[in-house]
Parts: structure tokens; C-alpha cells; sequence
């Protein structure tokens, strides 16, 4: 495994909106099998740090290196950007995002959803894609659902499907973002049944969650974030039940 | 049966040159009305500043008079540079500009601005979450807006589309003003030949009314088929 690439990883990033800087230099590294939850309060940057690893958004600093191949950038008018957008494009292919709001493409079917970027990005052979798809619906419990639009689906479904168009990708690493946030409180067990799966078979993912059972018994590495900077990480057992940080004791502490 | 004193064959004939200069002058009001959408999107100041003067002017002008505006006016301009070029190389490049394609060249630069605005609108009206995870899963520019933002966008757009070709198929009578046979200029010259307007206005009037039935027959299955996945309708 030594000479394989670390699937990403992420230095020193720093981004501010207008006057306000909301990622002050953040680090990440996920080796292959690792699952890294970022958790804090809203506005602390977990998910603006996370679209900055597929360039979502565009970081101001830092350097951004996929499968050992180091993302170029170049200044411009309107700020800093990828000097190449056809190493952006490829390097997103290697990545692939689970949205907090889905973001199935609604004028597509489900199984159109999940061939859709295999066919149009990496090239693959229709047929091919389909068979690869209807493996990927039945591990996430939609074989029924194919022919569905987004539209006439639940919540619950609508983000297994999205899973199942992020896996569609053989993606290097899975992001996610949120994933259970938009969903009603029943539906949310099973979108996070199928991530324990994932974790379990050894995807490397990186996930922004409030769900703290998930990252405790998931996660190889939790990362708190406060205003932009890291305020603690480690393994779980250390900082979801050991934290030191006040301010991390107090974002555990029960609400109610 | 109507006795058409002879004119039948001229008015069929106007017919279809109405009906090519309608669907001509639609296909170039598209391309500008993408091309002027994209302009007042873009980052570029000067694009956006172009495209903003283009429809200012063409909203702000009568049809009719820039129609002569660009028959005359597009004339004059034309006998300039063949002039000058005739006076320094003795090359004879003189242009007649053919009624029709002026025609085209008018109607499809005025419903350009129109449609313009109605595919901004359209395009601002596809979620921003759709284009994201077409980026985010390694798609380029060119292919989110063939597989993503240009089949969105179409549901939007449709409606505003089909109000604007009515409009124009309409408009295409004022072409009969630098001297394009249509079937409107032909029906006036023969009412007033044979004193017998409606004998000829009515059945122009029908044509019109059939063309406008069939195209809105045709926007309705478009519309069903870009509404596909997004119910109601």
C-alpha cells in the first residue's frame, strides 16, 4: 500500500467571503480507508472547508492534492483559480459529493440520474453503466425505484439514490455533505444505515454531520471545527468522549 | 369554391414565403436570444454592456422602423464599402440586399431580444443545486448546459418561446413594406385589383390562424416532453 497516493489531501486552506474570513488555514488528510467527520456548530466552516475540497467554492490559500497530483492555481480578476480546468474536471471525477438537499437531477430518472456522469465523464459504455447502476439500486434498497423521477420520491430514497449516483463513479472519495440534515427524522436511519455499509466495505470518505452517534461509531478520525480553525481532532473515543476543549464539551453537552 | 380571379397560385406561393421567413426569422431570434442570455450572464462587463444596449434598442424602436431602418439603412452601408472597395481595386462587389433576407436579418435581430429575456429568466429559474452536482461530478462547462442547464431551462422558456413566435409569425406581414411578396402583400394587391377584399383577406387570415394552431399544438407536446420529471401540468 506505501506507494499508492493519498486520495486527498488538503493544506492550509484559507477562504473569506467579502470581510469576513471563515476558513483561517485548515489541513486534512484522508488516507484510503479512513472516514473523517468534520462536526461544529453552524457556521464554523465544516461545510464551506468541504466544497473547497472539489472546488465548489474557491480557496483563497492553501494547496489541494488528489491521488498525489497537486491542484494549480493562478490569480485572476476575480481572485484566485484552478490555472487548468481540465485537471479540475478530472480531479472532480475522482471525488464524489453527496449533497445536503440531494440535488438528484430532476428532469432525469433515477437510473438515468446514476448512469448520467459514468457515460458523459468517464466514457463508460452505456450497457455497462446500466448493469453497474442496477447492482448499486439494489444495495441501496430502490430496485423498485428506477424508473422513478426525483420528483415522486421521499426524502429517505432520494438520498439513497444520490448515494448510489455517487458510487456509480467508483469514486476515490465520497463527500458528504450533510447528508441526513434535510431529511424527515424517520428517514434518516437508513440513508445512514447504507454509510455505515460504506464505512464498513473501507471507502474513504469525508462527511459533515450533526449526527454524533455516526461519527462515534464510524469515524476514524473527528475533526471540531470552531470559526475556521480546528478546536480539537483525533479518534473518537478521545474527542467525542474525552473532549478538552470547552467549547467542544459544551457542543456535545445534551440540548434538551 | 371562392374565385380567386387567377391569384391562387401567388397567394400559395406567399403562403410559403411567409412561412419560411417566420421559421428562418425564429431560428435566428434563438441563437441570439441564447447568445444575448449568456452576454448578460457572463462575468464580462463589456459582453453584459452589449447585450444590454441591444435589447434597450430593439424594445425601445418600432418594428417597422427599423425594419426599414435596416432594409434602407443596411443598403446605404452596403454601397459604401463596395464603393470604396470598386474606387480602390476597380473590383465590382455591389450587393443587392434581397428583400427576403433582409427580412430574416430584421425580424430574427428583433425577436432576438425578446427571446433574450425570456432565456435569462429561464436559465435564472434552474436550481442552483442542479448545475453544482453536474460540476461536482466532473462535468465541464459545455456538458452541464447540454445535459443539465439547457433541458432545465427549456420548461421555463417554453411558454415565454411559443408567445414570442406568435408574435412574430405576425410581424412577418410587415415585410410587405420593402417589397416581399408575401401573402399579405399579394392579397392586397389583388383586393385592390378586383375590389373584393375579403375574398382575399379571409382566407390569409385563415392561413394565419391555421399556422398559429398547428405551432401551438406542437409547443404543447414540447412542453410535455421538458416538464417530464417535474409534475403537475
Amino acid at each position: 500500500m506505501a506507494d499508492t497516493p493519498i486520495p486527498l489531501e488538503v493544506r492550509n486552506i484559507k477562504k473569506r467571503f467579502g470581510d469576513t474570513e471563515v476558513l483561517k488555514g485548515l489541513s486534512l488528510e484522508a488516507r484510503k480507508g479512513d472516514v473523517i467527520t468534520l462536526i461544529g456548530a453552524s457556521g464554523s466552516g465544516k461545510s464551506t472547508f468541504l466544497r473547497c475540497m472539489n472546488l465548489l467554492e474557491q480557496p483563497d490559500e492553501g494547496d489541494l492534492i488528489v491521488h498525489g497530483e497537486e491542484i494549480r492555481f493562478k490569480q485572476t480578476r476575480h481572485g484566485r483559480e484552478p490555472a487548468d480546468w481540465k485537471q479540475v474536471v478530472r480531479m472532480r471525477a475522482r471525488l464524489s459529493m453527496v449533497f445536503q438537499s440531494f440535488n438528484l437531477w430532476s428532469h432525469m430518472t433515477l437510473l438515468e440520474n446514476i448512469i448520467e456522469a459514468p457515460v458523459h465523464v468517464l466514457g463508460k459504455p452505456k450497457k455497462e453503466a446500466i448493469e453497474h447502476a442496477r447492482a448499486l439500486l439494489e444495495r441501496v434498497g430502490l430496485t423498485a425505484r428506477a424508473d422513478a423521477y426525483p420528483a415522486q420520491m421521499s426524502g429517505g430514497q432520494q438520498q439513497r439514490g444520490a448515494i448510489a449516483r455517487a458510487l456509480a463513479m467508483d469514486p476515490e472519495v465520497m463527500l458528504f455533505d450533510e447528508p441526513t440534515s434535510a431529511l424527515d427524522p424517520e428517514l434518516v436511519g437508513d440513508v445512514l444505515k447504507v454509510m455505515r455499509d460504506l464505512a464498513d466495505e473501507g471507502r474513504t470518505m469525508v462527511v459533515v454531520t450533526h449526527e454524533m452517534g455516526f461519527a462515534r461509531d464510524v469515524s476514524s478520525q473527528v475533526i471540531y471545527l470552531h470559526q475556521g480553525l480546528v478546536e480539537e481532532a483525533g479518534p473518537p473515543q478521545e474527542v467525542l468522549v474525552n473532549p478538552t476543549s470547552p467549547r467542544l464539551k459544551q457542543f456535545l453537552a445534551p440540548k434538551y | 369554391m371562392i374565385d380567386l380571379h387567377g391569384y391562387g397560385p401567388r397567394l400559395l406561393e406567399g403562403a410559403g414565403v411567409t412561412l419560411q421567413l417566420a421559421v428562418l426569422s425564429l431560428i435566428l431570434a434563438l441563437v441570439l436570444g441564447l447568445l444575448t442570455a449568456s452576454a448578460k450572464m457572463s462575468r464580462s462587463w463589456l459582453l453584459h454592456k452589449v447585450a444590454t444596449l441591444y435589447t434597450t434598442i430593439i424594445r425601445g424602436v418600432p418594428d417597422l422602423v427599423l425594419m426599414l431602418l435596416l432594409f434602407f439603412g443596411g443598403q446605404m452601408a452596403l454601397n459604401v464599402v463596395t464603393d470604396a472597395i470598386y474606387d480602390r481595386t476597380g473590383l465590382d462587389w455591389y450587393i443587392n440586399l434581397n428583400a427576403f433576407a433582409a427580412g430574416v436579418l430584421t425580424i430574427g435581430f428583433i425577436f432576438g431580444a425578446y427571446m433574450g429575456e425570456t432565456f435569462r429568466g429561464a436559465f435564472m429559474a434552474v436550481e442552483h443545486g442542479q448545475i453544482e452536482a453536474g460540476k461536482a461530478y466532473g462535468m465541464s462547462p459545455w456538458l452541464v448546459f447540454r445535459r443539465i442547464r439547457f433541458p432545465q431551462m427549456m420548461r421555463h422558456a417554453l411558454p415565454g418561446i411559443s408567445n414570442n413566435w406568435m408574435v412574430l409569425l405576425k410581424t412577418t406581414a410587415l415585410v410587405s413594406v420593402i417589397g416581399l411578396s408575401d401573402m399579405v402583400r399579394v392579397a392586397a394587391e389583388a383586393s385592390r385589383a378586383t375590389h373584393e377584399p375579403f375574398t382575399f383577406l379571409i382566407p390569409v387570415a385563415a392561413v394565419y390562424l391555421l399556422i398559429a394552431s398547428v405551432s401551438e399544438w406542437l409547443f404543447a407536446r414540447l412542453q410535455k416532453r421538458y416538464n417530464v420529471g417535474f409534475g403537475g401540468h
